[in-house]
């Protein structure tokens, strides 16, 4: 660190307002020569923006400190080499093997935890990493965010990569391959480009809906995709929707998404939830009692990331005060989140969404009308009312027009029935849950 | 009373000077996330004046003095600067971004940060995210960010009481070098307890004020220095 700029900071520290210095001073980085001090910023915007506005200050701090024997200059980068870069578009074999393949070792099918909602999605990405290229081609995970969609895609390039540690796998954001792209062009390196992608033994590209709308990008990656499945070489794709249904998406790829194998990833269920937070505690070394991981992952329906937010927030208060992880304390180190959640999701707003997706009256709900029109979404509303909220049986009951708890066990009990035998209430329970967690 | 706020300088946004009160946990979680600790991601909320910028600016400065590149910025819904602000900046090691609801219904913005979000977890560095609410209810368009924003740890900074209110007013004047005592103290709580981000400022421009005047803070003095504010 160049002495001179360390004390032009502590001036400047002064001189200008804390937020403009944080913002824009103190991420400067220095590099000090005979007749130069050079500062390094993370971009261009930064850099015009300083010298619009603190180039003045800045030049008077160093003349004062290197009695004015220093020129003051400015560059895009950084001093420490970045973790990674973009991919640069190497031949040589050595220099393959040691590209990044972005894999976070900590996502792997071990530490998956397997519940109804995803078994089928779990079970193709195994199948997928014992056959590359030759089953399921491309393997198509689709799903809400937050369910687990990236975990599988690391699970099976890091299982990939115990059998043949030089496979060539990248694992990618669909936004980063846009970058590239565009990079690409500006460099006049586009060969180099697609020439990097077609090498590619197994491309994991997740959330592929940010593709849409930018069609110069679609139409190279479907040059790309067609040149890997030429190849057989693997493709797995994640999204948050069924293929055909992504907007702004053309339809040949639309079409060839749906070559392989579409599979869905659903919210996970209450017994999931619960053994997702039994294993995530296990890997920070909590031994987790199940009695708090059902009440946690009853408290927080939504999606994966939630659970583990609120996991980290009751180990972390845990390591802080030196408590011990009981149901009370997890319940106080909770509290803001629970209650956040208990707006959030409140009896009252689920008999309102579930009025408004079977389009009846909020008070047809609570009244004593019996046809199958009214009596089915009751039941569907007070089942959700059951796995969403913490609310016992007596007090759902009461919220549905003063109702027996025992009509309330039979309503949940009828819509697990209706769930495996009629496609349609299992659809749309799923679509209602959906609808209320997010 | 309504006191007009001026461009104001608010140095020493440090750990030392900031008053605990109920939330030495947030403090000391900061701490580490700005040198060593493992958590890789914080997400604080509270509401305006609860210290929020104090807090991750001061987490800047603690991450520079071990030697780590860190960056913040606040955003104002007034005055977006241009997405493009967020280039490289994947590469440093701290990144702390401040009044994050006010990106909602920018939904370039939105996309910038989801963006960056990616590669800057992937590239192992740490993110310090704050907002005046929590994360479920920030109104962002993309889900895919929304979830991101829940994945920490996410703190509520728990509101000051009446009492410590006082004291918080006693150690801030006190770590910026004068005394006040209690009656004038009460007066100014009195009068702007209920925007405790403009009396952070006023206290700012008190010290100044004794500073030029060479004079001990009374309550004739006080009205006197909000009366040239007006």
């Amino acid at each position: 660190m160049s002495v001179i700029w360390n004390n032009c900071l502590a001036k400047l520290e002064h001189e200008i307002p804390s937020t403009d210095f944080s913002t824009w001073i103190r991420p400067l980085q220095a590099v000090e020569t005979d007749s130069q001090l050079k500062l390094l910023a993370p971009n261009r915007f930064i850099i015009d923006h300083i010298k619009q506005h603190f180039f003045a200050i800045i030049e008077d701090a160093v003349n004062e400190f290197s009695n004015a024997t220093l020129a003051v200059q400015f560059e895009i980068g950084s001093k420490k080499s970045p973790a990674i870069k973009a991919p640069i578009l190497s031949k040589s074999p050595t220099q393959k093997k040691n590209q990044p393949n972005f894999l976070n070792k900590a996502f792997t099918f071990e530490s998956f935890v397997e519940g109804k909602s995803n078994q089928l999605a779990r079970a193709a990405s195994v199948t997928v990493s014992d056959n590359i290229g030759k089953v399921y081609n491309p393997l198509f995970i689709y799903g809400s965010s937050g369910l687990g969609k990236t975990h599988l895609m690391h699970a099976i390039g890091n299982a990939v990569l115990l059998k043949k540690p030089d496979a060539n796998i990248v694992y990618l954001h669909s936004e980063k391959f846009v970058q590239d792209m565009v990079k690409a062009l500006q460099q006049n390196s586009i060969n180099q480009f697609k020439e990097y992608y077609r090498s590619i033994d197994i491309l994991l590209m997740d959330d592929i809906q940010f593709l849409a709308g930018k069609e110069r990008s679609q139409e190279e990656f479907f040059h790309t995709f067609n040149n890997l499945l030429d190849n057989k070489h693997q493709v797995v794709l994640t999204c948050d929707k069924y293929p055909k249904e992504i907007d702004g998406l053309e339809d040949r790829l639309k079409s060839r998404f749906g070559w392989g194998l579409p599979v869905a990833i659903e919210p996970p269920d209450l017994e999931t939830r619960a053994a997702i937070l039994i294993k995530k505690a296990m890997q920070v070394g909590v031994d987790l009692d199940q009695d708090i991981a059902f009440f946690i992952a009853k408290r927080i329906p939504s999606n994966v990331r939630d659970l583990e937010g609120a996991l980290r927030r009751v180990v972390a208060n845990s390591q802080f005060t030196g408590r011990d992880i009981t149901l009370e304390f997890t319940k106080e180190a909770l509290h803001d989140l629970i209650s956040l959640q208990d707006k959030l999701i409140s009896i009252d707003n689920i008999q309102k969404t579930v009025a408004e997706y079977f389009k009846i009256r909020v008070a047809d709900l609570s009244s004593k009308n019996r046809k199958q029109s009214i009596t089915r979404p009751r039941q569907v509303a007070m089942c959700l009312a059951r796995e969403l909220t913490s609310h016992s049986y007596p007090e759902i009951g009461d919220a549905f027009g003063g109702r027996d708890h025992t009509t309330v066990i039979n309503a949940c009990k009828r819509v697990a029935e209706l769930k495996d035998d009629d496609v349609k209430i299992a659809e749309d329970y799923k679509n209602l849950l959906r609808t209320l967690s997010h | 009373m309504q006191v007009p706020l001026q461009f104001e300088f608010q140095n020493d946004q440090t750990f030392a000077s900031f008053f605990p009160g109920n939330n030495a946990e947030i403090v000391a979680q900061l701490q580490a996330l700005a040198t060593n600790g493992q958590e890789q991601q914080i997400f604080i909320w509270g509401d305006a004046g609860s210290g929020k910028s104090h807090l991750l600016q001061a987490c800047c400065q603690q991450a520079k003095l071990v030697g780590k590149d860190p960056f913040y910025l606040a955003f104002d819904a007034d005055n977006l600067p241009a997405p493009t602000l967020l280039e490289g900046l994947e590469d440093l090691e701290l990144v702390c971004f401040d009044n994050i609801q006010t990106l909602a219904d920018h939904i370039d913005w939105e996309h910038a940060l989801f963006a960056f979000y990616n590669t800057h977890r992937q590239n192992n560095h740490k993110l310090l995210l704050a907002a005046d609410c929590p994360p479920k209810f920030l109104g962002f368009d993309l889900p895919d960010l929304k979830t991101r924003m829940a994945w920490g740890l996410t703190l509520k900074i728990q509101p000051l009481r009446d009492d410590q209110l006082i004291e918080a007013l006693t150690y801030k004047a006190h770590f910026l070098g004068f005394d006040i005592p209690p009656a004038v103290g009460r007066f100014l709580l009195n009068h702007y307890v209920h925007d405790l981000a403009a009396l952070w400022l006023l206290l700012d421009k008190i010290d100044r004020a004794t500073l030029a005047a060479q004079r001990k803070l009374t309550i004739p003095f006080l009205k006197q220095i909000l009366a040239d504010e007006t």
